[in-house]
């Protein structure tokens, strides 16, 4: 890869006084920190004087103002077809989040993002794309989506909707969300059809799910307000940047409270929380199970589990069974539990399962999980021993995908019964959840169609799909991928790119002709004979998904290109304002699908603006966590659009769900002050209330019952269970210990295990490959290596080095299971239902004793070199969910790279500097 | 595409530096990614800040420039730096101002062995100074601004600054 050479800008331009000005929020990390666009013709500038400037600033603006403009957060954009300056500034007067303005490096930096010809955005897709003759040539789009329209058609006729799948991001706004699931689940109603994250549907923390505890329940005031939080598989610091910087960091400083970081890696936030009275408890990769059952029964051998709550709030035999209250119909809950393996009768019996269990006992615990076991002690006591007037401390439990893509439904099952045992979950400051990963913009337009799975597993349950093994096994012969790689982004990435390039590029029938009838009939052809037919939706064109396997590229607009709607990390739900143009012919992707479907022939896909879909959409969510059907019900009586009802509540947005209460209704939960704008929207006696935090045990709520179109879950003041109780789960090593066996490191193999990083985090296609800071930063992949690995191996920092494997496992055509246990790893080797893969990736190595010796680290997904391909192909059997974490393989030194004795791009040094 | 390094070497001096900064701005015109950046490194004040006989590895010294309201650091690092002035091109100078939210970096300390600066006292921003300021690990959406130097004899002259200071929208005026 090249270098890009650049040097900084030491000039950037003021907004006048009459810029327009719009509210946003950041399109990166869950956090989404309010925004606000500054817009002016080119050829104006505003002064330094206060009423000079639309910031109503004086120059030099001063330290922790959020005023000043670097030269990173100005462009200049099209809008209206005119050329404008546009700063993208975090919102110094930010109510939320962001409370001072404040930024990650990724978001600081977005107006970088914008469609700029002059700039490295110049590349955005701008029409559709057609590959003939092998190269994809433009198209307008009628033709491309007459050719989709047909081809879809075909494949449902002749193969089946289960020959018709789609792969697509599940966040990048409600809108757009709403309208693909509609199309692709509700009326084409294929069971084939996956987020990017994951190989089929579903929950990613099952075990939260089944616990009864909501993924997002918590308020970033929560952890703010926590004595002590256990942070597990991630560091906020690196991928929550503004959560940490805003909510935890004065938390540390100010109040002493307390982080326990679980990590197989040293980073910056783990350092810190070391250095100020917290833990870094440095795991070996996979064993998280092993730790929150030795902490667990630490806690209960000491008498410091929390009696009063699990008195209170733990499901009994009979509240546990009326999980199957939930009926008789194929739920997740019925499948994973009626084996047996896994509920308990209540505490009681959580213990004695738990007592009898080796791995929890702590001499056996240290040494899986590689911690000394004076560690998980002082980890148990610090979360639960209470203090000196008895009262207890107030413990929170975050947990990301270093947790729950290492093993997921026991890691996720046995971190939930630690925080029953905790007494976390319910009140203010003692809270349960995911810090999250994308935003939260998944709204579903539409079911799910389990029964139609070809998945099972023994009796009749059936389970949803895993769409990798389906495509990999040859049943796919339409395959829609929206804003996602597919590929690199999935466990045993070289296998599937495989069959990718099989039933694509190697296939004798390909596109030779322009001619809209010639190219259906050559992909007829494709299809008749076991190809499939790939078209690619996404704003730039993607190696090698778009770049190499699509018939046909869709250009789509994003960000700052559509009025749009989504939820944050605390649920804060807010307006991304359209602030300039979209580039030639790209489109929205609810108006691209919309237009694909009516010429299907399906109705009720004729959307005229994003406010619409919007609108529509509202009632999908109206038992949910992100219920905002009533603030669409009170824009229609206030005459208005959803859209600009929201828009009034600007960057601080509303934490949904959002209710109807009385107008003289007023309440004071703990975070009260950040729930909601005021806006002043009234109707009929009842205005718009926010909400805090879910599972809020101590809300009172109106007497008066929900109101007009409210719903209450029992969610809002209980649990998200049956009985609003939470069941306590067992978690059997034995159901995991057979693949971790398989897997671990043999020989000279290291753990390859693989995470995320500040400056790169959810921003790849923008930072790594378009930010020309970043790209000096971190010019190519990278491996962290332990000094001691290094050495054995000659390796120094700088060096080029591989990290291959000739035994990655994947699961070949299987998913009927008869039998129990038919699914487990050694049995589906057993009856040969295993293959074992080559692959191999490079990076720059950073001899660094950040990580433990014997484990590697390397960046996650790398558009050049996913570290996914030394990841076995062999998801979790209980809830179909990869085990992202856990690559294994050689290291080798191959030479030199440029870095070594440059000055120019990256750096070598420690992260770890607090 | 071949590097060039700003200054690196005894006894860069300031044509050399205007020269590095016109050829990595003709290179990127030239490039598949036009018009990255505009470098700009004329119109800075050449301004005598101390002498390297006087320096002591590790030990920042502190002068102002472009002008009397903007602080930065004189210092001699433990390795090579681009930019760096001096026998072993080590000796460098930044601004003080973190430029995600205008915190003093050098009140976070300076890590000699890594050559790195900061935390910043506000957010943990750490910087390199070897690599030109650039970011280590934290949130500043550039790196930390870098004074050009040149020597003479024993004497070191500011000439520059790559990049905008933290507060301002320009360096000078």
């Amino acid at each position: 890869m090249s270098i890009t050479k650049f040097s900084t800008k030491d000039t950037v331009p003021i907004p006048p006084s009459d810029a327009d000005v719009l509210t946003t929020a950041c399109d990166y990390c869950v956090v989404a920190c309010g925004y606000k666009i500054y817009r002016w013709p080119v050829g104006k500038e505003g002064g330094t004087k206060a009423k000079q400037n639309a910031l109503g600033v004086d120059y030099p603006v001063s330290p922790l103002s959020g005023k000043w403009i670097g030269p990173n957060q100005h462009n200049v954009a099209l809008y209206n077809g005119k050329l404008h300056n546009v700063v993208v500034l975090p919102d110094g007067d930010a109510e939320a989040v962001n409370l001072s303005g404040d930024h990650s490096i990724r978001g600081g930096a977005i107006s970088q993002r914008c469609y700029n010809p002059n700039s490295p955005t110049h590349d955005r897709l701008k029409s559709p794309l057609v590959r003939v003759n092998d190269t994809l040539m433009p198209v307008d789009w009628d033709t491309a989506l007459d050719v989709c329209a047909e081809l879809s058609n075909y494949t449902i006729n002749k193969f089946g909707e289960q020959a018709w799948a789609q792969k697509t991001f599940s966040y990048e706004f409600y809108e757009n969300t709403y309208a693909l699931t509609k199309f692709a689940r509700r009326y084409i109603n294929t069971p084939a059809w996956a987020p990017h994250d994951q190989p089929g549907p579903g929950s990613a923390t099952a075990g939260f799910r089944d616990t009864g505890f909501e993924n997002f329940a918590p308020s970033y005031w929560d952890w703010g307000n926590s004595e002590v939080v256990f942070i597990s598989g991630t560091d906020p610091y690196e991928t929550k940047t503004v959560l940490f910087t805003e909510w935890f960091l004065p938390a540390v400083r100010n109040r002493g409270q307390k982080l326990i970081f679980v990590l197989p890696r040293k980073t910056t936030g783990a350092a810190f929380a070391e250095k100020n009275g917290g833990l870094f408890l440095q795991i070996t990769p996979g064993t998280d199970t092993v730790l929150q059952l030795a902490i667990s029964r630490y806690i209960i051998e000491k008498g410091w589990q929390d009696k009063e709550w699990i008195n209170k709030w733990v499901a009994n035999k009979w509240e546990t069974d009326s999980g199957f209250g939930q009926g008789t119909r194929n739920t997740p809950w019925q499948w994973r539990t009626t084996w047996g393996k896994f509920q308990t009768k209540g505490f009681d019996d959580y213990k004695k399962w738990l007592f009898s269990q080796k791995e929890a006992e702590m001499a056996t615990a240290s040494k899986i999980t590689g911690i000394p076991a004076s560690k998980i002690k002082a980890a148990a006591t610090m979360m639960a021993k209470p203090k000196a007037d008895g009262s207890r401390v107030k413990t929170s439990i975050g947990i990301e995908k270093g947790n729950y893509w290492s093993n997921n439904y026991l890691n996720t099952t046995s971190v939930a019964a630690m925080a029953v045992i905790l007494g976390a979950g319910g009140r203010p400051g003692q809270v349960v959840g995911r810090f999250g990963g994308h935003q939260r913009g998944g709204m579903s337009g539409g079911g799910y169609p389990r029964s139609k799975s070809p998945e099972k597993q023994e009796g009749r349950r059936k389970k949803p799909i895993d769409l990798d093994r389906w495509f990999v096994s040859g049943h796919v012969r339409f395959a829609h991928v929206v804003g996602t790689t597919w590929t690199s982004a999935m466990g045993g990435t070289q296998s599937i790119q495989s069959m990718f390039n099989k039933l694509t590029r190697k296939n004798p029938h390909q596109i030779k002709s322009r001619k809209k009838e010639e190219i259906i009939d050559s992909l007829k052809k494709r299809m008749d004979s076991g190809g499939t037919v790939v078209v690619n939706q996404d704003i730039y064109l993607r190696d090698p998904i778009g770049a190499k396997y699509a018939d046909i590229v869709l250009p789509a607009s994003g960000w700052g290109e559509d009025d749009f709607a989504r939820n944050n990390g605390e649920r804060r739900l807010r307006l991304y304002s359209k602030f300039m143009d979209a580039p030639g012919l790209a489109k929205p992707d609810w108006w691209i699908v919309g237009q694909w479907a009516t010429k299907m022939g399906f109705k009720g896909f004729n959307w005229k603006n994003s406010n619409e879909v919007f609108e529509e959409a509202a009632r999908f969510s109206r038992k949910g966590i992100r219920a905002y059907h009533n603030l669409v019900f009170m824009a229609k009586k206030n005459g208005i659009k959803g859209h600009e009802a929201l828009r009034k509540f600007g960057t601080k947005g509303i934490q949904t769900p959002i209710l109807m209460v009385p107008k003289e209704w007023k309440e004071n939960r703990p975070g009260q002050q950040y729930v909601s704008a005021e806006t002043g929207l009234t109707w009929n006696g009842y205005k718009l209330a926010g909400t805090v935090r879910a599972h809020d045990t101590e809300r009172v709520m109106p007497e008066t019952g929900p109101a007009v179109t409210t719903v209450w879950p029992k969610w809002l003041t209980h649990f998200n269970s049956q009985s609003g109780k939470l069941n306590m789960l067992k978690s059997p090593w034995n159901l995991f210990s057979d693949f971790y066996d398989e897997i671990s490191p043999k020989g000279d193999e290291l753990w390859i295990t693989n995470g995320r990083i500040n400056e790169v985090w959810q921003s790849g296609f923008d930072d790594m490959e378009r930010r020309p800071m970043i790209m000096k930063r971190w010019p190519e992949n990278w491996i962290e290596i332990h000094p001691d690995d290094a050495k054995s191996r000659g390796i120094e920092s700088g060096d080029y080095v591989m990290a291959y494997s000739n035994r990655v496992p994947v699961q070949k055509d299987y998913n009927q299971a008869s039998h129990p246990g038919d699914f487990q790893y050694s049995t589906l080797k057993k009856n040969g239902h295993i293959r074992f893969d080559s692959a191999s990736i490079t990076g720059v190595a950073i001899v660094t004793s950040v990580v433990k010796k014997g484990t590697s680290w390397t960046y996650f997904l790398h558009p050049e070199q996913s570290a996914n391909s030394l990841v076995a192909m062999v998801p979790d059997p209980i809830t179909n969910r990869y085990r992202f974490k856990l690559g294994v393989g050689k290291i080798k030194k191959l030479g030199e790279s440029p870095y070594k004795n440059s000055f120019d791009s990256m750096s070598f040094a420690r992260r770890d500097i607090v | 595409m071949s590097e060039t390094e700003m200054g690196k070497g005894a006894c860069a001096n300031r044509r050399e530096f205007l020269l590095s900064g016109g050829i990595t701005a003709a290179m990127m015109m030239l490039g598949t990614k036009p018009m990255m950046a505009e470098a700009k490194v004329v119109g800075y004040p050449r301004k005598k800040i101390g002498k390297l006989s006087r320096l002591k590895s590790g030990r920042p010294i502190d002068f102002n420039y472009p002008d009397e309201d903007s602080e930065n650091i004189l210092i001699k690092l433990s390795k090579p730096a681009g930019g760096g002035v001096g026998k072993n091109a080590n000796v460098v100078a930044f601004n003080k101002l973190c430029t995600h939210m205008g915190g003093t970096v050098t009140d976070g300390g300076y890590h000699h062995s890594d050559a790195v600066a900061g935390p910043c006292p506000f957010h943990l921003s750490t910087f390199d100074l070897s690599r030109h300021g650039m970011i280590v690990a934290g949130h500043a959406t550039q790196s930390l601004p870098q004074i050009q130097l040149e020597v003479k004899g024993d004497d070191i002259y500011a000439v520059g600054v790559m990049g905008l200071i933290y507060g301002r929208n320009k360096n000078l005026g």
